[in-house]
């Protein structure tokens, strides 16, 4: 009898953690807030990236104007998000040889969501794709178009309110970028800022 | 008068001299670095684009039932012309020799592809012949079967790891004294079509879908030249004709029987697999090259 009592407080035990890790799941699913409160509704998230650049090895390029338009929103608790736009203006490359004629995100809008990574929010960014078109005489890649694909995960900084990407958040995602085949760095600062509702609080994720 | 024509005389042996130097000096102009590679790139012609060179390493052609790996490197060179709508047509390489003939090894030899038991006696005569003096050995040499213009390449395809990135007409010679000099799968009029991909391919059945790569992009010289290294290129698509003008003036005999042996060699029964080494270069990059080194 008393061996059968100690079975079922054994279950219980057992049940309790297992409900207290689900609940600590949950809790620990970033969602989007504004000066500390979860965001209702939806909300535009404008911004250009403070740098960014794109590096194929021996070739890196960058573009001066790298804007997006994120229209964000919390469901079940969790960030989620679309990149509607993505303009790209004023990009080079590192080449004396190769200028970019075109360069244009395809596909959009690119869905994301909030995560967590080793208690540091990250946002996902998935299915980008961004079409390059270079020029130049000499360029090798001269009329050939060079499309970079993937997902791209980025660690997100509430004190500065800047969403980073670089080869470690992408690797600490588990997320990565190609083109021509391969895995490709890709650095981006963005910093993040409510365009529609709630402009000029702060933004933050958690 | 005689003064005036020695003064003309002199000054012709120098125009002539100085022409000469001055031939003497582009025959001298040469590629330097990382273009050397692109010799025999046909750049001098303004309309070429790109220079290629390809050095297929490994892999290996599957033509019915019968499999030959790829141990000798085979090499495609030439240039390629402005594409349109995104294929570009090649340009043969200056040398003429757009493709190496790299004869490679036929595991079984002769006795693989024209099986003794099977042969009529003359054939089996013929045959024992070539076993007692050690002929039996049977290379296979990939040959374009068309001119060189009939290569096409899509820099984006190959670039995107989608669609054709090189299409390719060819034949193969199978290589034996019994064959004789004209024995072939694959003709200028009945090619073998490879449309090679770096990405995957939709063979009919029995094949399944295998997967090429562009392998691992590096530009050098700041952009004017992208190496791939280990770039794959794949199809399992192609169909093959029968085997022709084996065994010479008994081609009547040996084709079938080696047809029979190849077995059914329609779509979806064989296979190419060419792991490249593949250079491309800007020709104005090249052309500049030269120029930049007499």
């Amino acid at each position: 009898m008393r061996t059968k009592a100690t079975a079922i407080g054994a279950a219980l035990a057992a049940l309790a953690v297992l409900c207290a890790m689900f609940a600590t799941s949950a809790s620990a699913a970033p969602a989007w807030k504004f000066e500390g409160k979860s965001l209702e509704g939806t909300e535009t998230v404008l911004g250009g990236a403070i740098e960014s650049s794109m590096t194929i090895p021996g070739l890196t390029t960058k573009c001066e104007n790298f804007l997006y338009k994120l229209t964000v929103e919390n469901s079940a608790g969790t960030g989620k998000g679309s990149v509607t736009e993505v303009p790209l203006y004023n990009c080079t490359t590192n080449s004396k040889a190769c200028i970019v004629e075109k360069i244009g995100a395809e596909k959009l809008p690119w869905a994301s969501k909030l995560t967590t990574v080793s208690t540091t929010p990250y946002i996902i960014i998935e299915g980008v794709k961004v079409a390059i078109l270079y020029e130049g005489e000499e360029c090798v890649l001269g009329e050939t178009l060079v499309t970079v694909t993937g997902s791209a995960g980025g660690s997100i900084d509430n004190s500065k309110e800047t969403a980073t990407f670089n080869s470690s958040t992408l690797s600490a995602s588990g997320t990565e970028l190609k083109a021509l085949g391969q895995k490709i760095e890709w650095n981006g600062l963005f910093p993040t800022e409510a365009f529609q509702w709630h402009r000029e609080q702060a933004l933050s994720v958690s | 008068m005689q003064k005036h024509r020695t003064r003309v005389v002199c000054s012709a042996l120098l125009v002539v001299a100085l022409a000469a130097l001055g031939l003497a000096g582009s025959a001298q102009a040469k590629l330097v670095g990382n273009y050397t590679r692109f010799a025999q790139c046909p750049y001098t012609n303004l309309e070429v684009k790109k220079c290629l060179i390809s050095t297929t390493t490994s892999g290996e052609v599957v033509l019915g039932s019968k499999k030959v790996p790829i141990e000798k490197p085979v090499v495609l060179q030439g240039g390629t012309l402005k594409g349109v709508e995104g294929y570009a047509k090649f340009v043969a390489a200056t040398n003429g020799i757009t493709l190496s003939k790299a004869p490679q090894n036929v595991p079984g030899g002769l006795l693989g592809i024209v099986p003794d038991a099977s042969s009529p006696a003359l054939v089996k005569a013929l045959i024992k012949f070539f076993l007692e003096n050690s002929l039996t050995g049977v290379n296979s040499t990939l040959e374009l079967a068309k001119p060189a213009s009939e290569i096409v390449v899509s820099e984006n395809n190959l670039a995107g790891e989608i669609g054709t990135a090189l299409k390719m007409p060819v034949k193969v010679h199978l290589e034996n004294p019994f064959l004789g000099k004209n024995c072939f799968v694959g003709s200028s009029t009945s090619p073998i079509t490879w449309n090679l991909t770096t990405g995957e391919t939709s063979p009919p059945a029995p094949n399944t879908k295998i997967k090429g790569s562009v392998g691992l992009a590096e530009f050098l010289e700041e952009g004017r030249i992208l190496e791939l290294k280990g770039a794959k290129l794949v199809d399992n698509a192609w169909s093959a004709p029968k085997a022709a003008g084996c065994g010479g003036i008994l081609s009547f005999l040996v084709d079938p029987i080696i047809n029979a042996q190849l077995g059914t060699t329609t779509a979806g029964h064989n296979t190419a697999i060419l792991n490249n080494d593949i250079f491309v270069g800007s020709a104005a990059a090249v052309r500049l090259n030269n120029e930049e080194n007499p």
